[in-house]
């Protein structure tokens, strides 16, 4: 059975995706569905934190070219297909610049003589394990100087996606470019997290924008209640998207982020906010092509 | 022209809201000018005033086409694209996944009919604007790109060429959060990262990823507290982070709910900038900016360089 694809996502940075998308997993792995959450956000993973997995790690790799042979005199081919910049003819010979290469293989395809050969580099990693309630994880991790994000993002993808689970939670990188396309494109719902400020009403709009032109359902999530005073309803009406549920700030919501533990843990309102998210979340799925998990 | 770049590795810590109040406290002794490199979630000019004047068009990848007159459905181009984005349609056309395509053209090496073509497309816009304190320069990037690295290094080169025509000295840069493209392009070549950290554990974990990102780049970086009065064992955490890493916490600047309201109202000209100088998180950055200020304070690597 195909899984129905939930993805957190936010223009703006810091605004609880980690938050909404650990906690959600949790809670929901707890009524006894199989769940993968996958953290997407590979330039800063922070979904381990709150859960205790020993992960396997495998690496996430990418293919860029190396010159291996001898090249014919004055021949450009591969310099010339290559869209990205990444390789440069210097004194006759092509020299290629690893970091602007997008590994698409069209300059092999092009290279007359064969000297022209790919060799793997790791970009990031892949960590798969299981939380003590069951609940699967998997974490693409960006090495620290790579700027490939969105191979990591696709990788951790498809380890999620090949896991048996009725629910795969997708933790996104913050903004609206293609780190973010790449963790909710062709997901079954896209949850918007924000909060009550001018940054993340400006941020919330461009992912409705982006939601609209990825053509994804997509509902809001407003977390840190009390932290501003801008009417994110009164948009969310106007806009057409449904407000699903809000989160308040307070220090107790604070304390348990810092510390890396849940709020269904350790806050006392915790179980009863994420039970009545999913709950909504689920009324809103029960009406898509993608039907409630069961 | 020095360069000081606010990051943060986690998102939400306060870099804008800090670039925001910087810009206050240094503008006032001399002129600068301010860049935005959060081209996909643009905020500095929400909390400082800007009058845009002028929008620069920055081109796209070129987007891929079929032309479906052309194309028979041999499905060759199908297995050169290691993106995923092309697949055949119904009626046994190729189609093209534009949110799938990196615009690499290895499609069209492949295909015996030339169906495949690229146009030209527009990515985003450079704005340039006249701020409170000298020029502003701020990127948009139209959602769902994939160039946000190259519109960073275009916003960038835009704000040293106004600095350097005005003998502009300081250029304060609003970072994005991550380890990225975009925030290897807002950090290369600065003279110094102010790192602004929370008290969590996720803020610890992406603060020793922008610290060794930084360092492998050979920029300096040091640390802001931000939040600090929200968890005392996470705020603990933070300081030997800093001092693992061998990197200088500046400060420890409390939550400050009502600061981005007070930016805003003196962004729009309801309130004076003198308003700001009531509030203790202004007070604190006041303070700690001569241990910032490129121009007067040392910045330099760790010894081992390495952190």
């Amino acid at each position: 059975m195909t899984p129905v694809t939930v993805a957190v996502a936010s223009g703006k940075g810091g605004t609880g995706k980690t938050l909404v998308a650990t906690n959600l997993a949790a809670h929901v792995a707890r009524t006894g569905l199989r769940v993968t959450l996958a953290d997407c956000d590979v330039e800063a993973p922070n979904a381990h934190l709150f859960f205790d997995v020993r992960a396997a790690v495998a690496p996430v790799e990418m293919p860029v070219p190396e010159i291996v042979g001898a090249c014919p005199a004055r021949c450009t081919a591969c310099r010339d297909a290559c869209r990205f910049g990444a390789i440069r003819i210097l004194g006759g010979r092509p020299v290629v610049l690893p970091d602007l290469c997008h590994g698409c293989g069209a300059c092999t395809q092009v290279c007359p003589s064969g000297a022209l050969h790919e060799r793997q580099v790791a970009v990031g990693s892949v960590g798969v394990g299981r939380a003590p309630d069951g609940m699967r994880l998997v974490t693409g991790q960006l090495h620290v100087g790579q700027s490939k994000a969105p191979a990591v993002i696709r990788a951790t993808r498809e380890h999620a996606l090949s896991e048996v689970s009725d629910v795969v939670l997708l933790d996104a990188a913050p903004g609206a470019a293609c780190t973010a396309v790449a963790a909710v494109h062709g997901t079954d719902f896209l949850l918007l997290v924000t909060e009550p400020t001018p940054f993340g009403l400006h941020d919330l709009t461009a992912m409705v924008d982006l939601a609209g032109e990825l053509r994804l359902r997509a509902g809001v999530v407003l977390n840190r209640v009390g932290t501003g005073e801008v009417d994110i309803g009164a948009y969310c009406r106007t806009a057409g998207v449904p407000l699903l549920a809000s989160l308040p700030f307070d220090r107790d919501v604070a304390a348990c982020y810092a510390d890396g533990r849940l709020l269904i843990d350790g806050h006392p309102a915790g179980d009863r906010w994420f039970a009545d998210l999913w709950s909504t979340l689920c009324d809103h799925l029960a009406t898509s092509s993608a039907g409630v998990p069961a | 022209m020095r360069t000081l770049v606010v990051a943060s590795g986690k998102g939400g810590t306060g870099k804008t809201t800090m670039t925001a109040v910087l810009v206050h406290v240094a503008a006032p002794s001399r002129p600068l000018a301010v860049a935005d490199c959060d081209v996909e979630g643009s905020n500095l000019p929400l909390a400082l005033s800007v009058d845009v004047v002028s929008r620069t068009a920055f081109a796209g990848r070129p987007r891929a086409v079929v032309d479906e007159e052309v194309c028979a459905g041999c499905g060759v181009c199908l297995d050169r694209c290691r993106f995923g984005a092309l697949s055949l349609s119904d009626d046994g056309l190729a189609v093209i996944d534009p949110w799938l395509c990196e615009s690499c053209g290895a499609c069209t090496w492949g295909c015996p009919l030339d169906a495949i073509s690229f146009e030209p497309q527009q990515a985003g816009e450079v704005l340039v604007g006249e701020g409170p304190a000298g020029p502003m320069v701020f990127g948009l990037l139209r959602p769902g790109e994939d160039l946000s690295g190259k519109l960073v290094t275009s916003v960038r080169e835009r704000v040293a060429a106004l600095a350097d025509e005005r003998g502009v000295g300081l250029v304060i840069v609003d970072g994005p959060p991550g380890v990225g493209c975009p925030t290897i392009a807002s950090i290369t070549g600065a003279d110094g990262v102010l790192a602004v950290s929370e008290p969590t554990l996720s803020g610890e974990h992406d603060l020793r990823r922008l610290v060794s990102l930084a360092h492998q780049l050979g920029v300096p970086v040091k640390v802001v507290l931000n939040k600090a009065d929200l968890s005392e064992t996470g705020a603990q955490r933070i300081r030997s982070a800093c001092s693992s890493l061998g990197v200088e916490l500046v400060g420890e600047l409390d939550f400050d709910t009502d600061l981005p309201r007070a930016l805003g109202a003196v962004a729009r000209g309801t309130r004076p900038p003198s308003s700001l100088d009531s509030s203790s998180f202004v007070h604190s950055v006041r303070a700690i900016w001569p241990r910032v200020d490129p121009e007067r304070a040392d910045w330099a690597l760790p010894d081992d360089g390495s952190g």
